[in-house]
């Protein structure tokens, strides 16, 4: 008898947590779970519920399960990321955790009085016989109370979102507050009655989850450095070969793909010209942030065209595969991500997003670059500041000292903005310097998975900006035919014109190019890009851009605000197509 | 033996709805009831934000379409009316020389009544609708459609719930579990309303007699 009981203990509270707790079987299609499991174990098969691996906190139950007579009590808690983060500085910021009991489980034996076991078989096979009952009607119960919608949000793969669901198991438990108390609905399962002792579950549970919001962890998201000037050092990195690193970005596998993200994702903040890969870095930076802010994929959709703009600065660079001095930065990106873009994002992983500072090499160079950050910002500045506190910081840093002057201190620091970029993307912007295509860096926060081949072309286009911005003579005016708008869809190449190397984008898969193609888009539609406005007109501005463009001012170079204007249309296209995801249509006009 | 009956919820319905509804509601039923070595099957309605379970056995899973299809045929036939869809449960009982002089015998023990409303939806150009209102029919039909399914799913969870306690708190006539292998542990069958209404009373007629004296499980 003993056994049964500790038995339904244990099935109880494994049929509790594997329905409540995501974490227990993380990326786990419940199917699969299922399914796979041909030969049940044979502790599986008590009460003929086969429910798959055990998770280990059931092991431990009879450690501290001294006394089978006493209640075990399993809360549910939703622990809610508090408001604040979503500010700026969520890394920073201690978030404040709210933690709710959403559902309370009291599974108890109740046995008044100490009886003999009574070894009678019959006698028990009629308990075990309605405790499987019991099993089963509260297997079904699971998935009906409210609860339970939560969970299987939170433990679909795809996002991460600012709640968590997590258990405490106990043997007494704190009664409800009042106000608590009237939240909560209760059910009690209807005993099972045995000669000594009863069995008995109930659950009070929260009538509604609607106080929470589930949201994907946006707050999370990467800011995007508008100022990020892609690092001086940038050039090998705007390359390409980044590129090639930000398609793989692009894959933001949920969870812990934030990782891959953030390799692209660095790049946001190397917004500038080039989308040189200083972006990378400041995506990395961006990323950085969310990938531990969330842990499914780093960027998330990222809501704000900020992102878009990123997107798109980094497609300018994506199409500038003629920059050959973009391919230089993959030797920087080297250190940190490996060439291959799966190598990258493992480097670029957010962990390292965050620390990851060394990896860009700050200092952009790139005159341009911070030109090109400065005039970004005024466009990204805002939308994107805020999302990337961090950043930006040093992106007004980066603004002054960047200034239009070809001269352009790389000040600007895509170093700064990279930090976070941990990818070593921010090194490309020494090209970058030039054009001050930073911006390419911060629209690697980006997108969304769904943007996230965008991103990295973001990067690489932001790459490809800096290098044109770094290589006057290379990239003349990368962006300043408008021509590049070719198929922005595909590559973002539009971005330059002359160089535009939308074909030779090397973006291996459609997405990235129009992921490309909307941040040049989107940089070609900023507004204040004002030099080439009318490169901006031509631009095709297919993906609508927000009003995030840089602004056209302050372009030194007509080559910059090509460019700029290209990574601005090519965020705002990706942001544009974030914001049609979730359903918003922005349409944007050509501020140009 | 006590032969516990209930009678869930009457559910409206419409006709792309039927299938989902009674697969639902079916299912969940036999899984409590099945009582042999289960592998539990989440299955997520499509139209309704619910999740049951199954019991995995995919004969199970034959025998309740083909009843529904069937179901849904008799409904084609038989528009606008209410039906109950009974599923049973039963023991087999080898029983020498009653006055049934019938050597198998089906002790029922347990019926479960679903009570369906099919609601037949008009066509959007006919007149006789609930909201017949002409001009604005296509809109006042999506509108109370989504009024209706929104109120169908509460009823369907509340019928789950229904399930769930009337399971709960009737376990004593549950037969013991017979010594077979596999998921199903009780002989179950599902009936469908016979195509003529005094029929389908003359079913039900003659199920109460098959059920035979309720005894008491010892």
């Amino acid at each position: 008898m003993d056994q049964i009981v500790s038995q339904f203990l244990l099935k109880s509270l494994h049929i509790i947590l594997d329905s409540r707790i995501p974490s227990l079987h993380p990326n786990d299609q419940r199917s699969d779970r299922r399914t796979s499991v041909s030969r049940a174990r044979k502790n599986d098969k008590w009460f003929n519920l086969v429910l798959g691996d055990r998770p280990a906190a059931l092991e431990n139950l009879n450690f501290w399960h001294r006394n089978l007579m006493d209640p075990m009590i399993i809360d549910i808690i939703l622990v809610h990321e508090g408001p604040n983060s979503s500010s700026v500085d969520a890394y920073s910021a201690i978030k404040a955790s709210v933690e709710t009991v959403i559902e309370r489980w009291v599974v108890h034996y109740e046995s008044p009085r100490v009886t003999p076991n009574i070894n009678d078989s019959s006698l028990h096979k009629k308990i075990y016989k309605k405790l499987i009952v019991l099993l089963r009607s509260l297997y079904s119960q699971m998935r009906l109370l409210p609860a339970y919608r939560t969970f299987r949000q939170l433990s679909s793969s795809s996002q991460t979102y600012n709640v968590n669901l997590i258990y405490k198991v106990s043997t007494f438990c704190n009664p409800f507050s009042r106000a608590e108390g009237e939240m909560m609905k209760e059910y009690t399962f209807a005993p099972v009655e045995t000669s000594s002792g009863r069995f008995s579950v109930a659950v009070s549970y929260r009538k509604t989850l609607s106080d929470f919001n589930l949201e994907p962890a946006t707050s999370m998201i990467p800011r995007i450095i508008t100022d990020y000037v892609g690092s001086p050092a940038t050039d090998p990195l705007r390359s390409f070969p980044s590129f090639g690193k930000g398609v793989q970005a692009t894959s933001f596998p949920s969870s812990g793909v934030g990782q891959p993200s953030s390799a692209p994702f660095q790049r946001p903040h190397s917004w500038t010209s080039g989308f040189h890969r200083p972006a990378p870095f400041s995506q990395g930076h961006s990323l950085g942030g969310s990938p531990p802010t969330y842990g499914a994929y780093g960027s998330p959709s990222p809501p704000t065209d900020m992102y878009s703009q990123r997107a798109q600065s980094y497609r300018s660079p994506s199409q500038r595969v003629n920059s050959y001095e973009e391919y230089q930065l993959s030797p920087p990106f080297s250190p940190s991500p490996s060439p291959s873009p799966p190598a990258y994002f493992s480097s670029g992983s957010v962990g390292r997003n965050r620390g990851r500072s060394e990896t860009a090499p700050m200092t952009i160079p790139h005159p341009t670059a911070s030109g090109n950050a400065r005039y970004l910002s005024p466009n990204f500045s805002d939308p994107n500041r805020h999302s990337l506190p961090p950043l930006s910081p040093r992106h007004t840093r980066l603004d002054p000292s960047s200034q239009e002057s070809p001269s352009g201190h790389r000040s600007f620091r895509r170093p700064e903005s990279l930090r976070s970029g941990e990818l070593h993307y921010h090194y490309v912007n020494q090209k970058v310097t030039r054009d001050g295509r930073d911006d390419s860096g911060r629209f690697s926060g980006l997108l969304s998975s769904s943007g996230s081949p965008r991103i990295g072309f973001s990067q690489s286009s932001s790459r490809l900006s800096f290098q044109d911005d770094l290589d006057d003579g290379d990239f003349s005016c990368p962006f300043d035919v408008d021509d590049v708008d070719p198929p922005a869809s595909n590559t973002g190449d539009g971005r330059e014109g002359s160089e535009s190397t939308s074909s030779s984008l090397p973006m291996g898969t459609k997405s990235q190019g129009a992921a490309v193609g909307m941040l040049v888009q989107m940089l070609r539609a900023a507004p204040p890009l004002q030099q080439d406005a009318s490169c901006y007109s031509t631009q095709s501005l297919n993906t609508e851009q927000e009003g995030a463009v840089a602004t056209a001012s302050g372009f030194f170079m007509p080559r910059k605000t090509t460019d700029a204007l290209e990574e601005l249309r090519s965020y705002r296209e990706m942001k544009n197509i974030l914001l049609s995801k979730s359903g918003a249509r922005v349409i944007t006009k050509e501020e140009a | 033996m006590n032969c516990e009956v209930c009678n869930l919820k009457e559910l409206e319905v419409e006709h792309y709805e039927i299938r989902e509804v009674l697969r639902c509601v079916l299912h969940t039923i036999i899984f409590h009831r099945a009582l042999g070595l289960v592998r539990p099957k989440e299955i997520d309605l499509e139209l309704f934000e619910i999740t049951y379970v199954q019991c995995g056995d995919p004969e199970v899973e034959k025998k309740i379409e083909e009843k529904i299809e069937q179901f849904i045929g008799w409904v084609e036939k038989h528009p606008n009316k209410k039906s109950q869809i009974c599923l049973s449960f039963y023991e087999v009982k080898n029983k020498h020389g009653s006055w049934f002089s019938k050597q198998i015998e089906q002790l029922h023990w347990e019926h479960w009544y679903i009570n369906l409303n099919v609601a037949q939806q008009p066509k959007v150009q006919s007149v006789k609708s609930h909201n017949s209102k002409v001009v604005d029919t296509g809109e006042n039909n999506l509108e109370d459609r989504s009024i209706r399914r929104a109120a169908l799913e509460a009823s369907l969870r509340d019928v789950l719930f229904q399930i769930i306690r009337f399971v709960n708190d009737k376990k004593e006539h549950v037969p013991p579990i017979p010594n077979r292998e596999g998921v199903i542990s009780f002989p179950y069958e599902i009936i469908l309303p016979s195509s003529s209404d005094s029929a389908f009373g003359m079913d039900m007629i003659k199920r109460m007699l098959q059920t035979g004296h309720p005894t008491m499980l010892s």
